[in-house]
């Protein structure tokens, strides 16, 4: 009886006889619950932790990435300004191959023109062989 | 072919390039500098002034040197210049000094200047620019007045060889302008982009223009196209012609190419450049220098140049270094020089270096020793050579040396100019030296090489055309020495060089000619003309027969030469001709009518007719009868005028042969040569005057023969009578005074008359110098 009285004025006993302002059970689940957030706390902080060095990481990579695609880029244009200056190259050349054959073809006329002397004199010296 | 030196000193674009001296260029920038380079010192450069920051250089031309000329002038600027006008983007044309301080700022054109000038004498300065006007200045930076006015940028601009005409491009045309007011100008259409430049040679008097239709053309000074390069790939940004006229450097993107006068390219090179914007030749015409987009400064030698002479080939294989090969025994020489090498030349045994200091003379038969005499001034800009003297011209004068390097004459006369001298208007022989005046281009003076003096009174040669070519014959004696040339019309004309007492007879040989040249051993003349090569193996028979000069020339197509070839020599039995596109050919003579002037030459006429029955041609016939003739040589003459089938001269030289008097034969050779009135001379000289009457009467010269006859009181019914007889044939009555007056007079008697010349015969027989 006397228990339910001093319920009534909100205090109560635990088991060990101590006397309490919460009901000893609630008293229990509150003790429960302080524990439990402190858990949850704890859990909270190592995740945070480990989320820390993995966006670190994913940073690294990030930035990997970033440079890899530079170079990509880069290299993509190179090997199109290659194929541009190959081109230009190759018009230098075609150029410098155009006034060879030119010289080319100037030798080739002298050279004929040689020849066709050539050929006159031999003539000329065998017919004067011949009349002698 | 060039080779290259780049640098890389500006930082900005180079716009402009100038040389002062063959070792000295000022280069200026975008980046507002103008540079000094010492081409000595390997080529090294110092900021030579530093422009105002606003301030974008666009041409730079150095005042022109005023050097000798006028017979080696009491002020000569052999130094070089100490002035030069820069335009700029921003209108303005700055005159700077040697120093580097700017004298005078002018504010010349709304835009930019594009380009500036001055002229050959320095007198003018012309400068274009954005706004389409074309202005003249004073040497001094005073406005004259505006040339013209267009609508479009004026870029590039040229002054005419005498400095009296002005080239200008105007979009896609050219325009020719005279300086003086209200002068009509000559305007063609000439690309098919807008030209960006063009350039006018004075030695050549050849117009190059360029453009954005990435071509090159080759004008003459009629507006006629010469040449027309084929498609290059970027428009072309810059043209100069070499000093000398023989060779032009084109620049464009990333491309140099160093082409002859015909058009044809000599080389082509593609430096890492950029485009060249500004080329510009060193004054000796062997170096060039470009200014490119990049920032560099391109500098180029002509090396490369090969010269042929019989079994020898000389090649200017460095800057200072010549290779000789002899391509019968495979021996090659190489000829190393202290200085850079200007010309060279090789023809008769002998080849000339001429360095910037000194002359090296080498015979072909020892390349260790030369001769070597230092020269006064460096540039040479042309070696004539010929059989035992050669020629050499620098700015001021002419000079004439023996093989031995000894300087026989240095001829000159009022208003000579040698800066123009070329191949085409000095010709050397063994005993002479022709140049053709620039002034009065109708005139050839012509002086003896012992001397130096002037030939003859003194006065030059005048023709009744502009003359283009001259060449004299390189054999021979002096006084049979013959000048050839080639005038306005392109006529060949031959003519005597040496006279006494009698004017220069001057006969026409051809028309069309392209181009001539003399024999090296021989009296042959070589042309090409109107679509045949031509040789006159006895040119001087026009003086002898001209009725048989067709008959001494061998003829052939040049069409296997192609189209506007140019022969170039004429050496032993060769003959070099350069067709249009550049080839060398070759193409050889008969042998026989050099083996017929060797004979004729010794007087060995047996030999002589002996060769011509061996060959049976009647060319040969008909040189070696003119020759002949010339010598006076009968017995010859007769037989080769027989195998030609002449028989009115053979039965002339006949008549001839029986004359016992020596200078009536001589005198009837004239007659036969056709020089009437030489031949009277002659008569007259050793007092036949008997013969000079008849001599007349024969060529009905009445006039002639009774004045002979009257003035000597002899043989009046002598001609009365032959006039008598002509007037009864031809059934004409006397008209003439003299003869009416006479006929009075004289009664004819046929008996008389005959007796009477009996005995003159008779006389002339007896005389002291008569008997032969």
């Amino acid at each position: 009886m006397a228990e339910e009285a001093l319920a009534k004025a909100g205090l109560h006993f635990d088991e060990l006889n101590k006397i309490r302002v919460l009901e000893p059970e609630v008293a229990q689940q509150t003790g429960e619950l302080k524990e439990e957030c402190k858990d949850f706390l704890d859990k909270l902080s190592d995740f945070k932790k480990i989320v820390g060095t993995f966006i670190d990481v994913v940073d690294g990579v990030a930035q990997e990435v970033e440079k890899e695609k530079m170079k990509a880029i880069g290299s993509r244009n190179l090997l199109k300004a290659i194929s541009k200056q190959r081109e230009a190259q190759q018009q230098q050349l075609m150029a410098l191959i155009a006034e060879k054959k030119m010289q080319l073809e100037r030798l080739r006329i002298q050279h004929d023109a040689l020849l066709k002397e050539e050929q006159g004199q031999t003539e000329f010296i065998e017919q004067f062989i011949l009349q002698k | 072919m060039p080779t290259f030196l780049d640098h890389c000193p500006h930082s900005e674009l180079v716009s402009c390039v100038g040389w002062t001296s063959p070792d000295e260029v000022y280069t200026s920038s975008d980046d507002h500098q103008i540079l000094r380079w010492n081409l000595l010192n390997d080529d090294d450069s110092s900021v030579f002034t530093k422009l105002s920051d606003d301030t974008y250089p666009t041409d730079m031309h150095w005042y022109p040197r005023v050097g000798g000329g006028v017979g080696g002038a009491s002020k000569k600027h052999t130094s070089s210049s100490d002035m030069f006008v820069l335009g700029t983007t921003d209108g303005k044309f700055l005159l700077i000094s040697r120093t580097g301080r700017v004298e005078k700022s002018v504010e010349a054109h709304r835009g930019a200047v594009l380009t500036s000038r001055w002229s050959y004498t320095g007198s003018d300065l012309l400068t274009a620019g954005e706004d389409g006007q074309v202005k003249l200045w004073s040497s001094t930076g005073m406005l004259r007045f505006t040339l013209t006015q267009n609508t479009s940028p004026v870029y590039s601009i040229a002054w005419g060889p005498e400095s009296d005409q002005v080239l200008y491009t105007s979009g896609r045309q050219l325009v020719i302008k005279p300086t003086q007011p209200n002068a009509k100008a000559n305007m063609w259409k000439a690309h098919e982009g807008v030209i960006l430049k063009v350039a006018w040679n004075p030695v050549n008097n050849l117009i190059l223009s360029a453009g954005e239709d990435c071509k090159y053309k080759v004008w003459d000074c009629y507006s006629r196209l010469m040449y027309s390069s084929p498609f290059h790939d970027y428009p072309i940004t810059s043209l100069a012609w070499s000093p000398d006229g023989d060779i032009f450097a084109v620049g464009s993107f990333n491309t140099l190419q160093l082409c002859d006068k015909s058009g044809w390219s000599h080389a082509l090179e593609k430096p890492h450049t950029g485009s060249v914007f500004n080329l510009a030749w060193s004054s000796d015409g062997t170096q060039i220098a470009g200014a490119c987009g990049n920032g560099q400064v391109i500098f180029a030698h002509v090396i490369d140049r090969r010269l042929e002479w019989q079994s020898f080939e000389v090649v200017l294989s460095g800057r200072k270094t010549i290779n000789v090969r002899n391509v019968t025994n495979e021996a090659r020489e190489k000829l190393e020089f202290r200085d850079r090498i200007i010309k060279i030349s090789l023809c008769f045994q002998h080849l000339i270096v001429a360095t910037s200091s000194q002359c090296y003379i080498y015979s072909v038969k020892n390349w260790n020793t030369p001769t070597i005499f230092d020269l006064k001034e460096g540039s040479v800009t042309l070696v004539v050579q010929a059989a035992k003297f050669f020629l050499l011209v620098d700015q001021s004068s002419v000079y004439v040396y023996s093989y031995e390097g000894r300087l026989t004459c240095t001829p000159r006369f009022t208003g000579m100019r040698c800066d123009i001298l070329n191949y085409q208007t000095v010709s050397l022989s063994t005993d002479t030296v022709a140049i053709r005046d620039k002034v009065d281009e109708k005139a050839v003076h012509l002086f003896d090489l012992m001397t130096g003096k002037p030939l003859g009174d003194g006065k030059p040669f005048i023709h009744t055309m502009d003359i283009m070519e001259v060449a004299l014959d390189q054999s021979g004696s002096a006084s049979e020495r013959r000048l050839a040339f080639v005038d306005k019309n392109r006529d060949l004309y031959l003519t005597q060089v040496r006279v006494y007492g009698s004017a220069r007879k001057t006969v026409k040989l051809s028309t069309m000619i392209q181009s001539m040249a003399w024999n090296d051993t021989h009296n042959m003349l070589a042309a090409l003309a109107d679509g045949r090569f031509t040789v006159w193996y006895y040119p001087n028979c026009v003086y002898v027969d001209k009725d048989l000069l067709p008959r001494t020339i061998f003829s052939k197509d040049s069409s296997e030469f192609g189209k506007n070839p140019h022969l170039l020599s004429f050496i032993g039995k060769h003959i070099t001709i350069r067709r249009a596109e550049g080839s060398l050919v070759t193409s050889g003579v008969s042998p026989y009518p050099a083996l017929l002037h060797d004979h004729t030459g010794a007087r060995q006429w047996d030999d002589a007719v002996r060769l011509c029955r061996f060959v049976k041609d009647e060319t040969l016939w008909a040189c070696v009868a003119a020759m002949a003739a010339y010598a006076k040589e009968l017995e010859t003459a007769e037989i080769a005028y027989a195998a030609i089938d002449e028989v009115d001269k053979v039965s002339f030289l006949q008549r001839i042969k029986d004359i016992s008097v020596k200078d009536a034969r001589n005198a009837e050779m004239l007659l036969f040569c056709g020089q009437a009135q030489d031949a009277e001379g002659v008569l007259l000289q050793v007092a036949l005057v008997f013969r000079a009457i008849m001599l007349n009467i024969q060529l009905y010269n009445w006039d002639r023969a009774l004045e002979l006859a009257v003035k000597n009181r002899t043989h009046v019914d002598t001609v009365m009578a032959y006039r008598k007889k002509y007037l009864d044939k031809f059934d004409k009555t006397e008209t003439h005074p003299q003869f009416l007056q006479y006929k009075d007079e004289i009664t004819i008697d046929w008996e008389k008359i005959r007796t009477k010349m009996e005995t003159e015969y008779q006389n002339e027989q007896e005389r002291p110098s008569g008997r032969q």
